[in-house]
């Protein structure tokens, strides 16, 4: 600095600076340097960053491959007993490759000739749902979904059978022949043509807990009861052999187990139709605005120096001491103390209207009101000096009383 | 480093050029291009730690009158500053007040009237002023300078606090001195006034002037009568050098707050009335502020020198929240006064305080000194008093009755003790004390 030179005002007086070998006046810099300064934001953004690793890596332990388990009666990922973790993961160790889905779209999306799709219950199917299964090209295996195989594939259930005793197989399908017996509740009646297999021991004849027909020439197996898959019972008599054979005649099986939450209602998926009927740019379009958003937001949210802050000073409301008295007097119904109050002050400003010395009495000061106003003297003492009241009502009449009186004297 | 609303538009420029090439590359490429432009921009600007900042402020300032802080910048560095800066001032400062009241301010001076825009050449200085227009007494501490050094294409800026010191002392306002004229034509009115008017205790002989009709006869010097031909009388005038010591309680009851000012405020405005009225009488003045200890304390300060030194030490009073040391009081007083003096406690008249604190110590005050007690009362208990509507508003009425009962009867067990009390509103305990005063001096009784 050497030279302190002005350019023409713009607003504000410009004012050169007379010149000094020291300088120029004032403060230069806030005393930080580069280094200083990326120390001192390293120092803040060390904690942040700590937690935020942190986090990290817990999300990613989190993530790894681990086998997830579920509770979902029959779920393939589920090892309690009324899963069916077993079954699947024998047919996928034998090649099969098991495919667990709760959405019906995933299902559309699997179906092919060659393909079984595996449906596990029916409470949570839909009118749509069935209809779309009877369209499938697919092979079905219906577990205990006697709804779906009577539409599907004309099976009725009929009556519930104890399962207790294992079954003979009685029929020519050689799943059920391998299996020999299995131990399995329920029982079903086939259409014309089905193979019925493992009749109850006291059923009529073509009933039985499992059933084989071909519908529009695929074939579709009917199971009764889903006890045979479960990990409980599968190993029971001939169980594991039916189920195996039964769910691992393709490569690719789609376990479906319906949910009540399948948005699917029978049309198309909704994201589907969404991103089909958006333009190509829309993606890039909303990166785009979001990339705007963030410059704005860094825009509007750097702070122009730091928030001052200021001591303010206490604030003491006055007729608080005042308020918290007369609370006082109400919590405690106080009556008695509070007409006393509003009595002597009462008595003190008349007295001081009509000149009566401050130790002047009782009597003095009745006689001189009643003889100022011209009421009966009794009426004024009572009023002034009578019993005290017992409730809210009777404290209000007596405030209002004494306005009255006091009004009127001061009138006199 | 700071962005501004041009980088923004730099990015929304963004919007047709994906409309054209829809791909989320583009949306990187974009994002880099604009990161970019404002890093080399930001590298450009000037450095804001490249500028001397100077801060100058008036010494103090009376509340509610303006004053104007000029910030010089100087850029000693080798770039071309511009910037915007912002002078940095607590909210008491009452910078926006400021410029509410300055006529031709566009809407941006309006809502940040401390921001100013400069442009350096190197080696150049500059002088901005920001407008102060003070809402609290006591001492105004400035905050940081902010610099926001912009580059070349405005895109972004760098950013530096700069911690420049100032101070600025805001007076009390002394709104009570517009009573001051009137009772200073009293006071003249008390000079020279016949003997017999005012004969008291202490009034002191003034000259001898002619006889005009109306004179009371017996104020005639007649020994002076004979020496010259005219008949001459004398005549008196209230004492001089007389000491007044003002004392502020500024104890816990002094923060109450009595139509949104505290009861110390009220007490200062008094106690600056009647240090004015007492100086132009002639007396010495000596002001104490005590809680528990000293907080202000003028004396010795007479004649020009009086009421600006009292402005400043009662700057800076400030309730605090204690209880008095009445004793404590007594001690000072005792100290400072060794003759008969007129001693005016300016407190709150609250009857539990003074009873288990002021009563034990008034009588060995007004034994050897006239006690004035000076005390702000709340028209809101008053208010209190009067409301009917029901049974909580009633019960309200009477602590209200009860309070003013006590406060009556404290008063007078005071007064029997030789002290007189005064009490007024806010805007009336002044007046009403600087009457008092007169009253007093009029009866001789200082």
């Amino acid at each position: 600095m050497t030279t302190t030179t002005t350019t023409g005002p713009v607003g504000r007086a410009a004012t050169p600076l007379p010149d000094s070998p020291d300088g120029p006046p004032g403060v230069v810099g806030d005393g930080t340097t580069a280094r200083s300064r990326a120390s001192r934001r390293w120092r803040r953004a060390r904690l942040p960053l700590v937690i935020g690793a942190i986090l990290v890596v817990i999300g990613l332990l989190a993530a790894l491959p681990e086998p997830r388990t579920s509770v979902t009666p029959l779920a393939p990922d589920n090892p309690q007993p009324t899963g069916a973790r077993a079954v699947a993961q024998i047919l996928g160790r034998n090649g099969v490759d098991v495919e667990y889905t709760r959405r019906f779209a995933d299902v559309l999306a699997a179906d092919a000739a060659g393909v079984t799709v595996a449906v596990l219950g029916d409470t949570a199917l839909g009118d749509p749902q069935i209809e779309a299964l009877r369209e499938l090209d697919a092979d079905l295996v219906l577990v205990d979904a006697p709804w779906a195989s009577s539409a599907v594939a004309g099976v009725d259930g009929s009556g519930g059978a104890p399962g207790d005793e294992p079954r003979p197989a009685s029929c020519a399908d050689p799943d059920a022949r391998a299996a020999g017996e299995i131990v399995s509740p329920g029982t079903l009646s086939g259409p014309p043509g089905a193979t019925v297999c493992f009749p109850p021991a006291d059923g009529a004849d073509g009933t039985g807990a499992y059933v084989v027909t071909q519908v529009d020439g695929r074939r579709v197996a009917v199971l009764a009861s889903a006890l045979p898959l479960t990990n409980h019972s599968l190993a029971e008599a001939g169980n594991a052999a039916l189920a195996l054979r039964v769910l691992g005649r393709s490569e690719h099986l789609v376990w479906y187990i319906p949910s009540w939450q399948d948005p699917w209602n029978g049309t198309t998926p909704d994201d589907e139709s969404l991103s089909s009927t958006m333009p190509p740019w829309t993606g890039p379009l909303m990166l785009m605005l979001g990339l705007v958003g963030l410059v704005a937001a860094v825009w509007r949210g750097r702070r122009f120096g730091p928030l001052v802050v200021e001591p303010l000073p206490v604030v003491v409301r006055s007729g608080e001491t005042t308020r918290g008295r007369g609370r006082l007097y109400r919590r405690a119904r106080a009556h008695g103390h509070a007409a006393a109050a509003l009595r002597a002050a009462a008595a003190a400003r008349c007295a001081s209207r009509l000149g009566l010395p401050r130790s002047a009495g009782a009597t003095e000061l009745v006689d001189a009101i009643a003889h100022a106003i011209g009421r009966d003297p009794r009426a004024v003492a009572d009023l002034l000096y009578g019993p005290p009241p017992h409730d809210d009502p009777g404290l209000a009449r007596l405030a209002a009383y004494l306005d009255d009186l006091e009004s009127e004297v001061h009138r006199s | 480093m700071a962005l501004t609303w041009r980088a923004v538009l730099l990015a929304a420029l963004g919007i047709p050029v994906v409309l054209l090439v829809p791909l989320t590359g583009t949306v990187i490429v974009w994002a880099v291009f604009v990161a970019l432009a404002c890093a080399v921009d930001a590298a450009l600007a000037a450095s804001p730690r490249q500028v001397a900042v100077a801060r100058a402020v008036p010494a103090s300032v009376r509340l509610d009158e303006p004053a104007t802080c000029t910030v010089t910048l100087t850029n000693v560095g080798r770039r071309r500053l511009r910037a915007r800066v912002r002078d940095a001032w607590p909210p008491s400062a009452g910078v926006l007040a400021a410029a509410g009241l300055t006529p031709g301010t566009d809407a941006a001076a309006r809502t940040h009237p401390d921001r100013h825009d400069v442009t350096l050449a190197p080696g150049e200085a500059r002088r901005v002023r920001t407008a102060l227009r003070p809402t609290r007494r006591g001492d105004l501490h400035a905050d940081r300078v902010t610099i926001r050094a912009f580059g070349p294409l405005g895109l972004a800026a760098r950013q530096a606090s700069v911690t420049v010191p100032a101070r600025l002392r805001v007076l009390p306002p002394f709104r009570s001195r517009r009573h001051l004229p009137s009772r200073l034509a009293r006071l003249r009115e008390l000079d020279g006034r016949a003997a017999v008017q005012v004969r008291g205790a202490g009034t002191e002989f003034d000259s001898l002037r002619e006889y005009v009709i109306g004179d009371d006869v017996r104020s005639i010097d007649w020994r002076a009568t004979a020496r010259r031909a005219d008949v001459v009388v004398r005549t008196w005038r209230p004492e001089r050098d007389r000491r007044v010591m003002i004392v502020l309680d500024t104890g816990r009851t002094s923060a109450v707050r009595v139509q949104d000012e505290p009861r110390l405020d009220a007490g200062i405005e008094a106690a600056l009335l009647l240090a004015a009225l007492a100086q132009h009488a002639g007396d010495r003045v000596e002001l104490l502020a005590y809680d528990r200890r000293v907080r202000a304390r003028v004396a010795g300060a007479s004649g020009p020198r009086l009421m600006p030194e009292l402005a400043d030490q009662l700057a800076v009073a400030r309730p605090e929240l204690v209880e008095t040391d009445w004793p404590g009081v007594v001690a000072q007083v005792r100290a400072r006064m060794s003759q008969r003096a007129l001693v005016v406690l300016v407190t709150a008249l609250e009857p539990a305080v003074v009873e288990h604190g002021l009563l034990d110590v008034v009588p060995g005050l007004a034994d050897r000194h006239q006690v004035v007690l000076a005390s702000v009362i709340d028209p809101e208990v008053a208010a209190l008093a009067r409301r009917r509507q029901d049974a909580t508003e009633v019960f309200d009425a009477a602590a209200a009755e009860r309070g003013a009962l006590e406060r009556a009867a404290v008063a007078a067990r005071l007064r029997q003790r030789g002290v007189e009390v005064v009490e007024g509103l806010p805007d009336e305990l002044a007046p009403r004390l600087a009457d008092t005063y007169l009253a007093l001096k009029a009866a001789g009784r200082l």
